[in-house]
């Protein structure tokens, strides 16, 4: 153990590493950090005093990314808000159906022809249906198109995919987490998740008069120590009744998000998140044995093939159906194809339930991909569209022809 | 393309949105990023103000033909943005064309008040303090330490340290408001002529 604090020293300078070079090339960092990841890790050698194996440092390094997660899913839960969806427009509850039917049943048909077994069929669904909302905000934010008539309904979308993740989660974890088989045991567990997760939101209603009072706190400091307190102890509870740390964090979010403190808690919590986030995304990469990625390579290009398709068509479905021109349509279906945090936090929970290793290399292929190619779509999306235009006139001029020789 | 059965569905549908229609502005949520208004002008032209959660503000210029990609646009910061609007607003200087009708406000004021450290009142509520019965003022706003904004806070609203105060008043009792909130007494600190 006796240089141990090096070797964590030395994983935060990769991070940072990560942090800067994702700045300067305007990218999310998510994808770098795995990047780093997957280089280092067992498989290189030991250089002098740089372990960049991170044996020693491993429990440690896992330790906090499990903190990470706590801390994604509790501001995922802290930003969940069902009432602001029921508030929206009816039409994004509507095209957020159709995007997930489409989406859904493509990722469906993948899992198959994978012949992935149902647990990890339901895992990959989640994997990849989910866009990056912080990728897709940023690039809206950054090619100045926050005014566009499209980027209400992205947003919207994005709104839709995080109620419906959520919702998602807590009806499927139940029976990912045990080891049921039998159909009735899936619809009882699936049904007792689902239950779990209504009651929690009821009792949360019930009990925000009394936490508004409590939270009351007028110092910083004795705040953010109680919120750790019940973010890591709520977590750990819901340990206990093997719910999984990570879905407790999201309740322990979801009952938070109620409270007239939210804004407080997210102020604070956000270097946090961020910071612990980093780690788990580093440590992610560090997991993956990167010989081991060429299993996946297939199965990964297939489904951002199958990605690419059911985004794009959705985003012309739902924007022309909402009375969008074809050039904002374009813009839809190609901005919302990011993929990344989510996914991600999705193929650890795969991992820490004992799932077939393959979830990991073929997300961290898929993310990776997609991190990429999606902010690359939506900066060229006018080039994509003019392409577009250019097919259909000349897909119209072919028809023409016929009617001259009519009129001549 | 024809999507004409979507969207005499979607139709039906956008009568209940949840966006709002004031006069020729129309505002909507832009969940994660802020809020977006759209303003039709009766010149013929189209401008989109977006106010984002972080204080920034965008204007975009739009023609009515081309909904679709913007003319040109600014970015201003909070401080230029509130310039601007009072330069719009006429408060810089009045269009001598418009019919004017002064407003008197006398010498009622707005004034901020940071508080410090060493205030004495940090930690209590409004209503303990008695602020508006013991200095005729009224602290119209609350900017909480972790922006948090509290518009218009009741007497159990807590005044605590780093916290922004917004005080509507006569000067003199602003001024007494701020001595109250300083010294969590009024007769103490300044004494009495």
């Amino acid at each position: 153990m006796e240089h141990l604090i090096l070797e964590i020293g030395f994983a935060f300078v990769l991070i940072a590493a990560a942090g800067i070079i994702a700045s300067k090339l305007r990218f999310s960092i998510v994808p770098i950090l795995i990047i780093s990841g997957l280089i280092v890790g067992p498989h290189m050698p030991h250089i002098g005093v740089l372990d960049l194996r991170f044996i020693k440092s491993a429990p440690l390094i896992d330790f906090m990314a499990r903190i990470g997660v706590l801390f994604l899913l509790f501001y995922l839960g802290l930003e969940f808000s069902l009432s602001r969806l029921l508030r929206a427009k009816r039409s994004i509850i509507a095209s957020g159906i159709i995007y997930m039917v489409i989406n859904i049943s493509l990722a469906l048909a993948l899992s198959c022809l994978a012949g992935w077994p149902l647990k990890e069929t339901l895992i990959a669904v989640a994997i990849m249906v989910i866009s990056s909302s912080a990728i897709v905000s940023k690039m809206i934010v950054e090619l100045k198109r926050t005014a566009n008539p499209e980027t209400e309904i992205i947003l919207g979308l994005m709104m839709f995919q995080d109620v419906f993740v959520v919702v998602y989660l807590s009806f499927i974890y139940g029976f990912v987490s045990t080891g049921r088989i039998f159909v009735s045991d899936v619809f009882i567990s699936s049904v007792f998740g689902l239950a779990l997760f209504v009651g929690v939101i009821f009792a949360g209603k019930k009990l925000t008069p009394f936490l508004n009072r409590w939270l009351n706190i007028p110092s910083d400091e004795v705040f953010l120590l109680v919120l750790f307190a019940v973010l890591v102890m709520g977590a750990g509870l819901f340990e206990i009744l093997h719910l999984s740390e990570a879905v407790g964090a999201l309740i322990i979010g979801l009952i938070l998000s109620e409270t007239e403190h939210v804004e407080r808690i997210e102020y604070l919590i956000v270097p946090f998140r961020d910071f612990f986030g980093a780690l788990f995304f580093f440590s992610f990469g560090l997991n993956i044995d990167p010989l081991a990625l060429h299993k996946a390579v297939w199965v990964a290009l297939a489904a951002v093939a199958l990605t690419l398709m059911g985004n794009f068509a959705s985003g012309i479905l739902v924007g022309r159906a909402m009375g969008l021109s074809l050039r904002a349509s374009t813009n839809l279906g190609l901005t919302i194809i990011s993929r990344g945090e989510f996914s991600i936090i999705l193929a650890d929970l795969a991992r820490k339930n004992g799932l077939l290793p393959i979830i990991q290399p073929f997300t961290a292929l898929y993310v990776l991909i997609l991190a990429v190619l999606g902010p690359l779509l939506t900066k060229e999306s006018k080039w994509i569209y003019f392409r577009i235009e250019r097919v259909l006139q000349i897909a119209s001029k072919i028809k023409r022809p016929e009617r001259s020789r009519y009129h001549s | 393309m024809h999507f004409s059965i979507f969207q005499s569905f979607f139709k039906g549908l956008k009568k209940t949105s949840g966006e709002e229609l004031m006069g020729n502005i129309r505002e909507s949520d832009l969940p994660g990023i802020g809020r977006k208004f759209e303003i039709y002008t009766r010149s013929g032209d189209k401008l989109a103000v977006i106010v984002h959660d972080d204080g920034r503000r965008e204007l975009y210029h739009f023609k009515y033909e081309n909904p679709d990609e913007s003319i040109s646009m600014v970015t201003l910061d909070d401080d230029e943005a509130r310039n601007v609007a009072g330069i719009i607003g006429g408060i810089k200087y009045r269009p001598k064309l418009v019919d004017s009708t002064e407003i008197f406000f006398d010498d009622l004021v707005v004034d901020w008040l940071r508080v410090d450290g060493g205030a004495a009142s940090a930690g209590k509520t409004i209503g303990e303090l008695q602020i508006r019965k013991k200095t005729g003022a009224t602290i119209v706003a609350v900017l909480e330490k972790s922006h948090k904004k509290v518009i218009n806070p009741g007497p159990e609203q807590f005044i605590r340290e780093g916290d922004v105060l917004v005080i509507l008043g006569e000067q003199d009792k602003v001024n007494a408001c701020k001595r109250l909130i300083f010294f969590g007494e009024l007769n103490s600190g300044t004494p009495n002529p």
